[in-house]
């Protein structure tokens, strides 16, 4: 008769020789193979090779090979790269391949690495043991090891950067300049001052790939080659975005980069600032007032350029005022400070109050008046309310009138079109008899706005421009309608 | 002691120390292997099986069909095992793993890198987790086919589907434990299904008073979301009160089929011939007047001790060769697994970066496309019809017959075979239909959500398979073969709509042919 379990003898052994088999295969991987081993066999041979005096000898003899790590508990880190860069303090690792070089620098004198660990720095994963894990591009962890040009940019989570050697943070500092350059403000807040378009940047560094458009990047994701990619084409990279193209090279790219993954809101216990980070801290609590041109370049000049010349804007589908044409000139400091102030709702002109773009008050009038002051000369330039006795008019008429010279341009009841919305309440409250009656008459040169009064021409009367003001006027209270300034423009990344 | 020696010993004590010191080994190996040596005779044979508080779960005697590896392909024994090594394990994870949301992560990271071979030791557990799962559901879909369910073994088909239910919370509870971005996501899709009675109290609009889907999720997560009250929840359940009633019922489980007489197995023709292992031989004939001890008292109608050789074997050693291999067979399978392929950890769980698309443990995701349709209706309603339906099959289909065999019912290969075209047809063309041309909200945006979870494919699949086991019931006038057609599409079903939610899913539950299609974000 046939044995009955046969087969499940032969299974049995076979199962068996498998099982053995892998069970030694993983033992020798795990327990002898692992990377870090291979590592530190190759350096103890270093080290063999440079034990001329007794203390190398010493040193070669006491060498285990082990799993190293930094424990950093106030920084949460617990840093395994000292496994394989064994050779990292040892000042005769000089001429070694890596990873078993010295530390370039003088950086670790003044940061110990069992005080500062690795990642605070580089970034990465320092729990990792093999270095596809620790440097983590292609590995799930959030952080990966930044390279070296861009590693500057964590030096800002600790130090005032003015206070730094410049060769060592040259890129962050060309950054900032660019920013500044740039004008990225104007839509971007940053240390709650700038505009509201687009996200506010103040924990930038410390955003994952997962938070990012990484469709139209190539792989490897990381936020530092989507910055790259995005500063040189921000619609190419995530559609539909409104950004404008900064038009940078690649290097300044790279800068701006830099200085972005500069940005980070991270807990860093105090005892780990240098002091002059924390009297940069102490020092934005009281915000000095910044000169007037300085504001314009950083947080006007994106939208309105040298401002003067007004431009239909492709992108917003609205015309955007030249704000140091003749319009300074005509227009009151008031006028001016308003518009600053509290914006245009409905428009992408954001306001700038200190509760808003974040601009002292003493800002804002420097800002009003470097306007006025610096306005290209006009040949239109006239005395503001000139012929201002305004007295009451007649809506109906000035209705009438608006319908038939205005509303082309403007819009049947005022909202804008090319031109822009004058039935906006901030417009009409900002905005004097004076000032609108001056503009109508002399219209606004260098803009598609006509003069509706010129000498000799044969244009509106007086009496007609009165009841045309009338008839805005009668816009600021209008019927309940669709400009209630309750809208908030703002897509930004809610800053508070 | 030297009171009650004789006086007349002639040893001293010193002398029967040192000898009894010297016997030491021998005596210990007497007391460990009681007989000291492999079984000669069948007798021993027998001891070795019912002196051995393991060995002693089964009968001294087995049929041959049970030994036959195309009767039951170990599923079970895979399942038992994978379980075994589940145990083993998930302890020694234990040692280092800490259940914390702030050290949980970091401590999953250090089993990975740091402790002895502990990624190796994490790939084992979570390979012989799928394993089991994958064993459970093929092991019922066997006892099913076989119709292994029926009289007397009605009462273990229920305690199995029990194990079913235990076997998918802990490997759900397992999930959520490393504190991962597929643990958050996965967790918290897996508490909304829970929280899904909640569609059809929201659109009666008495979820304020009457809301047994935010008790539900409330009673599993701890709290309105995933946190460490749901963490040290799952913890819990997942090392103590679920392996403890997995083992309860397990041990249940294998009472009965010891006390139901062994595996399912057509009834050998009494006293007559029978054909095994090639010959023919004589069958036992048990005498109506004797009993045959204690190890006959079991339900079966024919007691299997003492049965003549031509249709039993002995436990000791051909049994215990056999489960011994499917022990290792499960081992080697889950090394070599384990060997090439990582379980999976990503990134720290993280509530404000979603995982898109975040999908359910993969033997939940045909419910969660169940879900995408209907909350109500696949979180709830249709998987209570499944249990419900899967434990009435012994109570409602009760005629004797083809018990032990595949396929044994006259005609029920075809059947099975119908169905399955049946069932795959009418899964496929739901989802292309559903794919292609959207659902009730596409087409009437305005209409009443009570239409949609009364109305949506996964009902409509309900009711389509519902009608075709109906029409197999009166066509072929059985009730076996009408529950093969429900049951064989209830499994069809299952397995495409895992397959599809697992794999055409992507990004926002939109349909991808495959994962690399989905959009990079």
């Amino acid at each position: 008769m046939k044995d009955p379990s046969r087969l499940y003898r032969w299974m049995l052994l076979l199962t068996s020789l498998v099982s053995l088999g892998f069970l030694l295969a993983a033992a020798v991987r795990e327990n002898l193979l692992a990377e870090w081993q291979q590592r530190q066999r190759t350096y103890r041979k270093l080290l063999a090779e440079k034990a001329t005096d007794a203390r190398g000898r010493e040193l070669l003899r006491n060498f285990r090979i082990e799993l190293r790590q930094v424990s950093v508990p106030a920084l949460g880190a617990v840093d395994r790269c000292v496994s394989c860069h064994v050779g990292i303090d040892d000042p005769r690792m000089t001429d070694v391949p890596q990873p078993y070089r010295l530390h370039p620098g003088e950086i670790l004198e003044h940061h110990p690495v069992d005080r500062f660990g690795c990642t605070i720095c580089h970034q990465g994963q320092g729990a990792a043991t093999n270095f596809h894990d620790a440097k983590a591009e292609d590995a799930y962890w959030e952080y990966p090891l930044l390279p070296p040009e861009l590693t500057q940019a964590t030096c800002l989570s600790c130090h005032d950067v003015t206070r730094l050697p410049r060769q060592d943070v040259a890129l962050v500092l060309e950054g900032m300049r660019l920013y500044e350059e740039k004008s990225c403000g104007s839509c971007h807040k940053l240390h709650g001052r700038g505009g509201a378009l687009g996200p506010a940047l103040d924990n930038e560094g410390m955003k994952t790939k997962h938070q990012l458009v990484l469709a139209n990047l190539k792989p490897p994701y990381t936020t530092w080659r989507w910055h790259q990619a995005h500063f040189r084409d921000p619609a190419g990279l995530v559609p539909g975005s409104q950004m404008k193209n900064p038009t940078v090279t690649e290097s300044e790219a790279l800068a701006l980069t830099a200085y972005m993954l500069s940005l980070r809101q991270r807990d860093i216990p105090e005892s780990y600032l240098a002091p002059d980070k924390i009297a940069q801290k102490f020092r934005a609590l009281s915000p000095q007032p910044q000169p007037a041109e300085r504001l314009y370049r950083m947080y006007c000049f994106a939208c309105h350029g040298e401002g003067t010349y007004g431009r239909w804007e492709k992108v917003f589908l609205r015309f955007i005022p030249a704000i140091r044409g003749p319009l300074a000139v005509t227009a009151t400091r008031r006028y001016l400070e308003t518009q600053i102030a509290q914006g245009r709702p409905g428009t992408q002109m954001p306001p700038w109050h200190s509760q808003a773009g974040g601009l002292l008050p003493e800002e804002i009038a420097a800002l009003a008046e470097y306007l006025r002051s610096t306005a290209a000369a006009s040949p239109a330039r006239a005395t503001a309310g000139g012929t201002a006795a305004v007295g009451r008019g007649d809506a109906a008429r000035g209705q009438v009138l608006f319908l038939r010279s205005c509303a082309g341009c403007h819009g049947v009841s005022g909202t804008g079109g090319v031109a822009p919305e004058l039935a906006h309440p901030v417009f009409l409250q900002a905005a004097d008899d004076a000032f609108l009656a001056s503009t109508i008459r002399n219209g606004r040169p260098q803009t598609a706005m006509p003069a509706f009064q010129r000498p000799g021409s044969a244009g509106l009367s007086d009496a007609e421009i009165v009841d045309l003001i009338a008839f805005l006027r009668s816009l600021a209270t209008p019927p309940p309608g669709p400009t209630a300034p309750t809208e908030e423009p703002s897509r930004s990344g809610g800053n508070p | 002691m030297a009171t009650t020696a004789p006086p007349s010993e002639t040893i001293s004590a010193t002398q029967e120390f040192l000898s009894n010191l010297r016997q030491l080994p021998r005596n210990l190996k007497d007391a460990w292997f009681r007989l000291g040596r492999v079984p000669g005779s069948e007798r021993e044979e027998s001891q070795a099986t019912f002196h051995n508080l393991f060995l002693h779960l089964h009968s001294v005697r087995v049929h041959r069909r049970t030994l036959s590896p195309s009767l039951t392909l170990g599923l079970g024994l895979i399942a038992t095992f994978s379980f075994v090594v589940l145990v083993i394990t998930g302890l020694l994870l234990m040692i280092y793993y800490k259940p914390s949301t702030a050290l949980a992560y970091p401590s999953m990271k250090d089993i990975h890198y740091v402790v002895a071979t502990g990624r190796f030791i994490r790939n084992l557990h979570r390979w012989a987790a799928h394993i089991m799962v994958i064993a459970v559901f093929a092991h019922m879909a066997r006892v099913f086919f076989t119709a292994s369910y029926k009289r007397p073994r009605e009462f273990n088909w229920l305690v199995g589907l029990g194990l079913l239910v235990l076997t998918l919370a802990l490997s759900f509870t397992g999930y959520l434990l490393p504190y991962d971005q597929l643990a958050y996501w996965a967790t918290t899709i897996g508490a909304n299904i829970a929280n899904s009675p909640r569609e059809l109290t929201d659109a009666l609009g008495i979820t304020p008073y009457f809301d047994p889907g935010g008790l539900q999720k409330r009673l599993l997560l701890g709290a309105q979301t995933v946190g460490e009250d749901s963490l040290i929840r799952f913890y819990v359940l997942h090392v103590f009160l679920l392996p403890l009633l997995l083992v309860i019922l397990l041990s249940v489980h294998f009472w009965r089929i010891r006390k139901d007489g062994g595996l399912a197995r057509p009834e050998d023709p009494a006293g007559g011939w029978a054909e095994w292992g090639g010959k023919m031989q004589r069958v036992f004939e048990p005498l109506a007047t004797k009993t045959y001890g204690l190890m006959a008292v079991v339900r079966g109608r024919r007691p299997p001790v003492n049965r003549g050789p031509e249709g039993t074997v002995m436990s000791w050693p051909h049994l215990f060769w056999a489960e011994l291999a499917v022990f290792m067979l499960t081992i080697a399978i889950t090394l070599v697994l384990s060997f090439y392929i990582d379980a999976p950890l990503k990134e720290l769980a993280n509530p404000a970066v979603p995982e898109n698309p975040a999908k359910a443990p993969w033997y939940f995701l045909g419910l969660q496309e169940l879900v995408s349709y209907s909350a109500f209706m696949g979180g709830l309603v249709i998987p209570s019809i499944a249990v419900i339906g899967l434990a009435l099959i012994p109570f409602l289909d009760r005629r004797p017959g083809g018990e032990g065999v595949w396929f044994g019912t006259p005609g029920e290969r075809t059947v099975a075979w119908q169905s399955l075209l049946f069932g795959l047809a009418s899964t496929v063309g739901m989802l292309a239909f559903t794919v292609n041309f959207g659902w009730l909200r596409n087409w009437f945006p305005e209409i009443h959500q009570l239409w949609i979870i009364a109305i949506n494919p996964g009902s409509i699949l309900v009711v389509l398979f519902a009608g075709w086991s109906l029409w197999v019931l009166r066509r072929r006038n059985s009730v076996r073969l009408a529950a093969v057609a429900l049951f064989t599409c209830f499994l069809v079903g299952f397995v495409v709509l895992t397959y599809f939610a697992t794999v055409h899913r992507g990004p926002n539950w939109q349909f991808y042919w495959w994962p690399s299609q989905w959009p990079v974000h």
